[in-house]
């Protein structure tokens, strides 16, 4: 049988051996904690952008103007027509699937590709384009000074 | 007294009849007897007439093509001089037929103030009019197309010159190689009858019939409806431009619009026009560029040119496509990119309008635009994937710190085990 | 020290007499099939960590057929860490059905269902089903194109059922074709339904443990009563710490399955595209499906698919009564013929798993 262990090695091996459990068992906890704690705090963007986003403020659209964003995967144009009302649309022309532009010369909706013209209710002018674009539902909220524009696909 | 009863009821049974000749249609005299003719030929004009046909719909009648009397029921009364009676109008009097009413603006006001009233002039323009005046009465007239009972508007999809039925209706003759023998080209070749079977190999007819595009090209579109006649060498840029502008304008921009003497023609095809494809440029044997020039004309280098710089736009943007695929299936988020991937596809396409300014500067200068797009992509997409590999290291840490929990955790127990007695 | 002061402040005020005898008291059995008394810690640890990540998840899930799918995609991308709260939530779901039957077969041929324990059996059963409807039910919850399918034809063989089938069906799926509403119902199910449950029949089955003890083995209890005593080691530290152990590798091996397999996304479902090729539910359920795939549609006149669920309904009760139907078990015998049974049984559903793997 084993003698008696001597008092000095043995409580130091099992206090670096304590001091090894101390710090695995602190390094797991902090290794989970961190992200649990990185994930509760919310991301920039709050929510998944995927039936509504926001095109910016009311203010940054003239009339006359149009811009192209993105909406989920795929672009979306939002038009100020020449009287102040808001019209948005998939920016995906039904053609060849090159991304419209608004042409503020003649307040229509053209795809640079292959010449095809909109009108301002999405509808085909002229040009290749067998069908019209996807119209969106645009929307403005906030606060007054502070509005928003929207765009929804419902 | 019998007698007198006897009389009276003949008297009113000839006045029952003739109240009911009276009162029935004036068309029932053509009708009655045609209908009942055994011979096809003459009854099946009836029956169609009177089926879905836009002129009876409007209250017009046989008399009013044909004359004649519609109320006699003898065939020599129905028929007589003094009826205006014409009968079957021979092919170069069809026209003249129609033309009757559709040429009057007045008259066609009151039916169909839109239509319009010069096909007969357009006709005398046509190949169809003119061979027909110099006594052809093979070709095509009014009623060839048109019908001429059963007649049924052009926005009818059952009308044989609604859009989709078109080709259809010109095939009848364009593709009879009995009907169409003897007819020749300009050249003197002898006229093609695969036209029609050419145009169905197209994406014009794939566009009409598969897509349902009504604004697809068919015969019509190129050729003019009664005007009808091949559009000429000269003006084919012009023609395919009327939807084609874009390519229009450049290529009437470019040195081979002086130079091709059929325009777009000459590489598309007139009526076989196929879904172009890449191929067609550059200098290999099965480009188009290839069959007219030769190694060290400028030509030739300019189609190298262009094809490279296509091919390598395509190469960047199956990379990019790919990187991001890898980075999204690790999970990271590339929604902008895949729309930014879009923006590079399209300068793609707008590169494929631009080589028909034949000018490899413009193509390279659009398709710059693109390959600045994939690196960007590229950029974006390779750091996510270093996002990614930094997080595998994170991992990889975490694990290593738990794995020497697990063996510190082992030698512990054994310590353990050994004070209580559980070990030597 | 402060921890002894604040120990003994709540003693004053809640006695923590029985709490102490506990700590200092409570034995494990020592014997050479002690390695398997980990399992249901294991498990409980597992189901734990489920929890845990399971309430995360919900802070950013939406249970609507329109956003299920891109609340998830968000979580993943987008929401720190998010890829790694899903991915340890869904392996560790699989690891959790793993141990679970590995805990149900142990304790099936160490016999530790025997009197008293057959309680505990039950619950325990009860808590094995209850993880597979966890699993059934969370796997639909991403709305993506496999769960789609998966879920669609897992309903589907609940029609089989003579009588009430066509009832359970539509019950399932909240109408009769798998739409939104199926994935709110199953939503529910998963998140307050079935941790409800779970957390009576699991406070049941740790409350039997507490009372009665660890089982032993047949073999160390004859023994015990022919004079030779059972080794105990103290449950604290010695037990705990070993069960930590086994914890801390089960995380290990969560951790390393996250990033060299994370989790896929796929495609979001799409009730009118195609059924992909090789759909197959998910490896628990997978002898099973198998199984059902080759019965033949008819059997003796009666529908081939209806037989296989009142067979596995048959096995299922069968199960659950083991501990009644084991009789030498009861009187501390060893029962070989059931062994027997149990290590086919096993064997069959190792097979056809790995069939269905195969197979598609």
């Amino acid at each position: 049988m084993s003698e008696l262990p001597s008092p000095g090695a043995p409580v130091r091996r099992r206090t670096v051996l304590d001091a090894i459990l101390g710090i695995g068992i602190f390094s797991t906890l902090a290794s989970f904690l961190y992200p649990v704690w990185r994930y509760v705090i919310p991301p920039a963007l709050a929510e998944p952008d995927t039936d509504s986003v926001v095109a910016g403020r009311l203010a940054e659209f003239r009339n006359n103007s149009g811009a192209v964003l993105k909406f989920g995967t795929k672009p979306a144009i939002v038009v100020r027509t020449p009287d102040g009302q808001f019209r948005a649309f998939n920016a995906v022309c039904t053609h060849l699937d090159c991304t419209v532009q608004y042409k503020s010369d003649t307040s229509q909706i053209w795809c640079a590709c292959h010449n095809g013209l909109y009108d301002l209710s999405g509808n085909v002018v002229s040009g290749p384009p067998p069908r019209p674009l996807e119209a969106f539902r645009v929307n403005v909220r906030g606060e007054p000074g502070q509005e928003e524009v929207v765009i929804s696909r419902t | 007294m019998a007698s007198f009863k006897r009389t009276l009821l003949v008297v009113l049974a000839v006045m029952a009849g003739a109240a009911a000749a009276a009162a029935q249609p004036a068309t029932s005299g053509c009708v009655t007897c045609h209908a009942g003719l055994a011979e096809a030929r003459y009854a099946a004009p009836a029956a169609d007439f009177g089926g879905t046909d836009v002129h009876r719909e409007r209250g017009f009648t046989c008399v009013d093509c044909h004359g004649g009397d519609a109320r006699a029921t003898d065939k020599a009364l129905a028929k007589a001089p003094a009826t205006l009676y014409r009968g079957k109008p021979s092919p170069q009097a069809v026209v003249a037929v129609c033309s009757r009413c559709h040429s009057d603006a007045a008259f066609m006001r009151k039916f169909a103030p839109r239509q319009r009233v010069d096909q007969a002039v357009e006709f005398a323009a046509s190949v169809h009019g003119q061979r027909l005046a110099t006594g052809d009465t093979a070709v095509a007239t009014c009623t060839s197309c048109h019908g001429a009972h059963g007649i049924r508007l052009v926005s009818d999809a059952r009308s044989p010159v609604f859009p989709l039925n078109v080709a259809g209706t010109c095939a009848r003759c364009h593709a009879d190689p009995a009907h169409m023998k003897g007819y020749t080209l300009p050249g003197g070749e002898p006229l093609p009858t695969t036209q029609v079977a050419d145009y169905e190999t197209s994406v014009h007819f794939a566009a009409l019939t598969k897509a349902n595009d009504l604004s697809a090209p068919t015969c019509n579109d190129c050729h003019g409806n009664h005007g009808a006649a091949p559009p000429g060498a000269g003006s084919v840029v012009n023609v395919c431009g009327t939807c084609h502008t874009v390519f229009a304008t450049k290529f009437a921009l470019s040195t081979h619009s002086q130079i091709f003497d059929r325009g777009c023609v000459e590489c598309h095809g007139n009526h076989a026009v196929l879904e172009p494809s890449d191929t067609m440029i550059g200098t290999s044997g099965d480009s188009l560029c290839a069959g007219c020039h030769s190694d060290g004309d400028s030509g030739f280098a300019a189609a190298g040119a262009m094809r490279r710089e296509i091919d390598r736009m395509k190469a960047a943007i199956d990379a990019s496509r790919a990187l991001v695929a890898r980075a999204a299936n690790a999970g990271m988020e590339m929604s902008d990119q895949e729309l930014a991937l879009r923006e590079a596809f399209n300068h793609l396409t707008l590169a494929r309008t631009e080589v028909h300014t034949f000018d490899p500067a413009a193509v390279s200068a659009v398709l710059s635009k693109g390959l600045a797009i994939t690196t960007a992509v590229d950029q974006a997409a390779t750091a996510a994937l270093e996002e990614w590999r930094f997080r595998w290291t994170g991992l990889v840490a975490s694990v290593i710190a738990i794995l020497v929990t697990v063996v510190a955790l082992f030698f512990k127990v054994r310590a353990l085990d050994r004070d209580h007695g559980l070990r030597a | 020290m402060a921890g002894r002061a604040i120990v003994a402040w709540l003693d004053e005020r809640v006695d923590l007499s029985g709490l102490r005898h506990f700590v200092a008291e409570k034995t494990v059995p020592v014997h050479a099939h002690k390695v398997w008394y980990y399992m249901g810690g294991l498990a409980l640890f597992l189901f734990l960590v489920q929890v845990a990540t399971g309430i995360l998840l919900l802070l950013y899930y939406r249970p609507s057929a329109s956003e299920a799918y891109e609340s998830v995609k968000f979580i993943v991308s987008t929401v720190e860490f998010g890829w790694l709260i899903r991915n340890v939530h869904s392996w560790s779901a699989n690891l959790l059905v793993l141990i679970a039957f590995i805990h149900l077969f142990s304790t099936f041929f160490l016999r530790a269902y025997r009197r008293p324990r057959e309680l505990t059996w039950l619950s325990g059963v009860a808590l094995l089903f209850l993880m597979l409807a966890f699993g059934f039910s969370g796997y639909l919850l991403p709305w993506n194109e496999l769960a789609f399918f998966a879920t669609k034809v897992g309903t589907g063989v609940a029609g089989a059922v003579p009588v009430v089938g066509d009832f359970l069906v539509r019950f399932m799926r909240g109408g009769d074709e798998v739409t939104g509403a199926t994935l709110t119902r199953f939503y529910g199910l998963h998140v307050a339904v079935l941790p409800a449950i779970t957390t009576v029949v699991l406070a049941l089955h740790l409350l039997l443990i507490q009372r009665q003890g660890m089982s032993v083995p047949i073999g160390v209890e004859k023994r015990a009563r022919e004079g030779v005593p059972i080794a105990q080691m103290p449950f604290f530290p010695n037990y705990v710490l070993r069960d930590l152990m086994w914890w801390f590798i089960a995380l290990a091996i969560i951790a390393a399955l996250s990033v060299f397999s994370p989790w896929e996304l796929g495609q979001k479902a799409d009730a009118f595209a195609p059924v992909p090729a090789g759909i197959r539910p998910e490896w628990y359920f997978l002898a099973m499906f198998q199984l059902l795939k080759m019965l033949p549609s008819h059997i003796l006149g009666l529908e081939g698919e209806m037989l296989g669920v009142l067979g596995f309904s048959l096995i299922a009760v069968a199960v659950l009564l083991v501990p009644f139907l084991d009789t030498r078990a009861a009187r501390g015998e060893p029962n070989r013929p059931l062994t027997v049974i149990g290590i086919v049984g096993l064997i069959l559903f190792i097979a056809f798993t790995i069939y269905g793997y195969v197979a598609a």
